[in-house]
């Protein structure tokens, strides 16, 4: 990993919730969300580690034949 | 099914991740503790996935058959993702003979009641430092100016 996607995965995993706030962190996140692809447009397709398994899953795979609901979260 | 992201409230129980390895831990403890039956996937120690789609702590998308985005909201609520599935999937299937679907896209506000108590116990959970800071935090909130 490079300095700069170091610096990136610190920022993205910040250790400090209010220092997050502080910055304008927290802000920029809502900035990112209307950002992000509207309804109606292609959603962006990536494979990611299933828990349990360990096996590599495409998003792709799994909304092919059928709607996906993906709901994203962390302990709170 | 539902991804695993960066901690939001990182304390001294449930750290910020520094590795892949600490962030696959955390999601097998919050599986574990909080009895998530559906499928968990982790997004990578970069926040990828989540930033792709909008960097919210909490929120749901919905993603319809062949990959185009169906509903998306910056705050889950099951009853709203639920009663919008009903209405997708009923549109599709009630449409009339011959007639041709045309999309269109809305935007609307909802409200939610956040359940303090509970929230404050998650916090706990992650540690008191994550207390301490979500409070901070809120007087941080309370001195922006109104948008």
């Amino acid at each position: 990993m490079g300095e700069a996607n170091r610096d990136a995965g610190a920022i993205y995993n910040y250790a400090h919730f209010d220092e997050y706030v502080a910055n304008g962190g927290d802000t920029g996140d809502e900035s990112a969300f209307w950002a992000s692809p509207r309804a109606g447009q292609r959603a962006p397709d990536f494979t990611l580690l299933r828990l349990g398994d360990g096996a590599d899953v495409a998003l792709s795979d799994l909304w092919r034949s059928k709607p996906l609901v993906m709901e994203f979260g962390s302990f709170t | 099914m539902f991804i695993y992201t960066r901690e939001a409230h990182p304390g001294e129980n449930v750290p910020c991740h520094d590795s892949f390895e600490r962030k696959l831990a955390c999601a097998k403890l919050l599986r574990e503790e909080a009895g998530i039956g559906r499928d968990i996937l982790v997004d990578g120690l970069d926040g990828t996935v989540h930033r792709a789609y909008g960097l919210m702590p909490n929120m749901t998308w919905v993603i319809g058959r062949g990959g185009r985005v169906a509903y998306k909201a910056n705050w889950t609520s099951a009853a709203n993702v639920e009663a919008f599935q009903e209405r997708f999937l009923a549109a599709r299937a009630e449409r009339p003979s011959r007639a041709t679907p045309v999309m269109y896209e809305t935007q609307q506000v909802e409200f939610r009641y956040p359940d303090r108590k509970r929230f404050a116990e998650h916090l706990l959970r992650n540690g008191p430092r994550a207390a301490a800071e979500f409070e901070r935090a809120q007087q941080l909130w309370a001195r922006r100016p109104a948008s």
